[in-house]
């Protein structure tokens, strides 16, 4: 199935003819590396954040690489104990603080906020040049740490081994860490505020589309708990430097206190991760299936929901550290609790599908992937969450399963989506349908491969961090190897063909997808303010896809793959006023 | 490739509370996953059935239903609140250790496991040997337990953290410095099963791994009264009651006078257990558990040829029956060699610091 551009783009053989002058857009308004580097335009802080989390993800895949391999064999393959501690350490910390909890707040979130709610830019510009200037001096002292030797203490950076015993870069590594939380912070302070005070006129809250709830709800997350990581961090550095007994009890210290102020970050920190995934995946399945939201409030309040008990159940990685029995039994509840919000937001995006028109292009299918591998991901945090089953499965395979599931099945696959979804307003072109539908498809196979065999082998008691191990988890570590070279070939395909997009992809008009969302209403790629006629007024809810109307009221273009049943759009042309009925349907 | 050996469907249980794991687990898993598979199935289903071309196109403004969304909502949290409720119960049952359990000690540090029975016996259970003393590569062993007999084990950490985990037994533990933590078995299963350090401890964290080894209860016995290896490690005896009767030896200043370096006031006891006694005044005696026992209550009933009966007697309140034991496997274990110094300390007690600062001795004559 090939994408149409718009309805009367005529066969895919002729391709529109390229206008002589191209217009003014961000990309190529300036084109010195300076108008780069000082910029102080959102979008473009976007696609420099894309561009540097793209090389730590390669990197940090490079290292998972490296420890996938050497656990071919029972007795490590191809490196020692030492390069293997220092391979997943880096892995771990690349992937988290330098892909993973940037990757869709300061990539899409700076991209699409101002132009999803109608306004310029973000509220301080310059505040988020910085950030991004911030979080590469971070990059920096984190790529020094690990190409100076490496750190050897996992990204949880545990003391009293991270303070006493480890004999590697600790240092650089956790300054590396500490000084992108900065970025993270203000990325977060930036969008909520941007989200309180500048919005279009008629763009109330509860019209904002479900990806802006989302990180407001991961904004508030940033700014509340970066900080704590931030102490935490530091208490590392001066308990390693000066020798002041923080953690380490044989200078006074108490080494779960660590793990408290640790947990009371990193616990939230995978909402970071995980809830503009979500907000991603609201957005692209109710276009992609032409449906409103079924439930828009549960959702967005569902992210709330999820940001503020986030924050109550970070002793559930203690289970087995000896917290007191009762903080056990309170800390197991509220992990229960949170549970609750994310089984929300799955039924509802199911019950969206519900009698919709749905077509498979490259962004629903990473949707649906990110739905089918988060439910797995889900229901297996329900054995942590009990305790009962956590004091065998805590610390093993069952884990890393687990969060792989959550957060590559989960965020990874919404930020796929994401840049599939807005590839074509982003940088105005095309990309290969066939081959971006290819690597959805050997992404989400891939994906089960490799870590299925993980949840066996973590029940079986396989440790996490080994690389030595009994022999009969060999033919599941062979599997789950296996698995990850096909998702390795899989993660590299959309770095080819959305390259070659760029040179030779169609042309993408304003809105390809037949989108309800504000930031369809600019051209592709967007002008340096966003819209070419402000200031927009909103009349409708986010995702009016029933009645055919952006939130501007107008008439959408025809979606793609319908060009041959142009009839079921009679009666919605040209703008539609206001019609935001809520009418409670039961589905 | 060599053919890899597959894994069972369920690990092996060998201990009360992994029954309750696994009635837990599967109770946990199959309600996840009916309601897992019956999500797919809807997803799958709308996927199929409401691709475009099956449809008109045009879809209902469908904006939701309160009553699916709170039964959506509340089904679920029940569900949870069950998987929590059990889940509550199996963990109290694994925290608390009932008020019988015979206690071992066990110390985690890089990398290795080592444990302490109730009697003094040692062994390590298992680590990394290039990273190990002479004599604690010797001392390499199992961790024996008994049979459906409850067992405490509490655990302390000489430097980083460790976990101490028992798959078989679904059982695990971090091990910390400066703060105890507690864990208790019942086996219920004869057998060797892996120890695995579950919490990273730096670069031979994958070979602080060990073994347990449950034995019948009466086997667990005589392997605390010192008599049997049962461990494996080459050096049994320490710990063992043998060990124990050195340290009494030491202790009740017998040494002074049945020395190495003979003084002349008694004879070296070296090679005497089993062996022919000739006694003064003729007649001649084996030296067995009787005969050395009433030569210590009552040393002057029948000496040894050639020796004075200068020994004094000790009576039950200077040493008990059970002590009286130990001393008689400790002279039972002497061979040739092995009497100690007559300078040699009285020993610290094992487990105690091998490292201690030495305090100033307040000297008042100064």
């Amino acid at each position: 199935m090939s994408i149409a551009v718009t309805s009367h783009s005529g066969p895919a053989a002729a391709p529109p003819p390229e206008p002589p002058t191209p217009p003014v857009n961000y990309l190529n308004v300036s084109h010195t590396i300076w108008s780069w580097l000082f910029t102080v335009d959102h979008k473009r802080i976007g696609i420099l954040y894309l561009v540097s989390i793209s090389i730590f993800f390669v990197a940090g895949g490079a290292a998972a690489g490296i420890v996938r391999l050497n656990l071919l064999q029972p007795d490590g393959a191809i490196v020692s104990e030492d390069a293997y501690n220092r391979a997943f350490t880096a892995h771990g910390v690349l992937m988290l603080f330098f892909f993973l909890i940037p990757a869709v707040p300061a990539v899409f979130g700076n991209f699409f906020i101002p132009m999803m709610i109608g306004t310029k830019d973000l509220a301080f510009p310059k505040l988020n040049i910085a950030s991004w200037y911030v979080f590469m001096i971070g990059a920096v002292c984190a790529v020094w740490a690990v190409l100076a030797g490496g750190i050897d203490t996992g990204w949880t950076l545990y003391p009293p081994y991270s303070t006493r015993a480890s004999q590697s870069n600790v240092i650089p590594g956790v300054m590396g860490a500490f000084i992108s939380g900065f970025s993270s912070i203000m990325t977060g302070l930036n969008i909520m505020v941007t989200v309180h005070k500048m919005r279009a006129p008629g763009m109330t809250w509860g019209r904002l589309p479900l990806f802006v709830w989302a990180l407001y709800a991961t904004s508030l997350i940033q700014l509340l708990a970066t900080p704590v990581v931030a102490i935490s961090l530091v208490l590392i550095m001066v308990e390693r430097v000066a020798g002041i007994g923080i953690f380490d009890p044989t200078i006074g210290g108490d080494p779960v206190l660590f793990q408290h102020l640790f947990w009371f970050y990193s616990h939230p920190a995978v909402y970071i991760m995980i809830l503009p995934g979500m907000g991603v995946i609201s957005e692209v399945l109710t276009c992609f299936s032409r449906k409103n939201i079924f439930g828009y409030h549960a959702i967005a309040w569902s992210s709330v929901g999820i940001a503020v008990v986030g924050f109550l159940l970070w002793a559930h990685h203690m289970f087995v550290a000896g917290i007191s029995f009762y903080a056990a039994l309170l800390f197991s509840l509220l992990s229960m609790l949170v549970a609750v919000p994310s089984a929300i937001k799955v039924f509802n995006w199911v019950a969206t599908l519900y009698r919709g028109s749905i077509t498979y292009q490259a962004p629903m299918l990473f949707s649906l992937g990110f739905v089918v591998l988060f439910i797995v991901g889900g229901l297996t945090g329900l054995f942590l969450a009990t305790l009962g089953t956590d004091i065998h499965l805590h610390d093993t395979y069952f884990v890393v399963a687990h969060f792989h599931f959550v957060m590559v099945g989960g965020m990874v696959m919404g930020y796929f989506a994401a840049l599939h979804f807005w590839w074509p307003k982003m940088t105005g072109r095309m990309y290969s349908d066939w081959w971006s539908r290819m690597a959805a498809a050997i992404i989400i196979f891939g994906f089960f491969i490799t870590f299925i065999p993980q949840f066996v082998m973590g029940y079986h008691g396989m440790p996490r961090r080994y690389p030595n191990y009994p022999a009969e988890f060999q033919f599941l570590n062979v599997m789950s190897t296996a698995g990850a070279s096909i998702l390795g070939i899989g993660y590299l395909m959309p770095a080819v063909y959305l390259t070659l997009s760029l040179f030779f992809g169609k042309r993408a008009t304003a809105n390809p997808w037949s989108a309800t969302g504000l930031e369809w209403q600019c051209p592709s790629p967007p002008v340096v303010h966003n819209f070419e006629h402000m200031p927009l007024v909103v009349v409708c809810g986010p995702y009016e896809y029933a009645l055919g109307v952006d939130q501007l009221g107008r008439g959408l273009p025809e979606p793609p793959g319908s060009q041959d049943d142009p009839a079921h759009r009679d009666g919605v042309t040209g703008p539609a006023g206001p019609m935001h009925k809520e009418t409670e349907v039961v589905g | 490739m060599t053919t890899m050996n597959m894994l069972p469907l369920i690990p092996e249980m060998a201990s009360d509370g992994a029954r309750h794991f696994e009635a837990l687990f599967w109770y946990i898993t199959l309600t996840s996953s009916a309601v897992g598979i019956g999500v797919y199935i809807a997803l799958l289903y709308f996927c199929v059935r409401y691709r475009r071309g099956q449809t008109t196109g045009s879809t209902p403004r469908i904006l939701g239903s309160v009553r699916l969304e709170l039964t959506w909502t509340l089904v679920p949290m029940f569900v949870f609140l069950t998987y929590y409720a059990w889940g509550a119960m199996v963990y109290n049952k694994a925290v608390h250790p009932p008020e019988d359990a015979t206690e071992i000690f066990v110390i985690g540090k890089q990398w290795m496991w080592k444990a302490q029975y109730p009697n003094g016996q040692r062994v390590i259970i298992g680590g990394n040997p290039r990273n190990m003393s002479e004599s604690e590569r010797q001392s390499i062993g199992k961790l024996v337990l008994p049979m459906n007999r409850p067992v405490k084990l509490t655990f302390i950490s000489e430097d980083v953290i460790h976990d101490f985990g028992v798959p078989a037994f679904r059982s695990k533990i971090d091990v910390i410095p400066g703060r105890y933590s507690q864990v208790w078995y019942q086996p219920t299963k004869l057998g060797e099963y892996h120890v695995y350090c579950d919490q990273y401890c730096g670069t031979w964290h994958s070979l602080m791994v060990g073994k347990i080894k449950v034995v019948e209860g009466k086997e667990f016995d005589e392997f605390l009264s010192g008599y049997a290896p049962l461990q494996g490690t080459q050096n049994a005896v320490d710990g063992s009651l043998a060990h124990e009767g050195r340290q009494l030896f030491l202790k009740l200043q017998c040494i002074n006078c049945h020395s190495a370096t003979p003084t002349g006031k008694a004879p070296v006891l070296e090679g005497l257990y089993g062996s022919r006694v000739p006694l003064k005044g003729g007649g001649a005696e084996i030296a067995d558990d009787a005969y050395i026992i009433e030569s210590i209550r009552r040393p002057r009933l029948k000496v040894v040829d050639g020796w004075e009966a200068i020994m004094p007697a000790y009576d039950e309140t200077q040493v008990s029956a059970e002590e009286l034991n130990a001393v008689v496997a400790y002279i039972r274990s002497l061979r040739k060699g092995t009497t100690p110094d007559r300078t040699e300390r009285f020993p610290a007690p094992n487990g105690a610091p091998t490292e201690r600062q030495q305090s100033p001795q307040p000297s008042g004559g100064k």
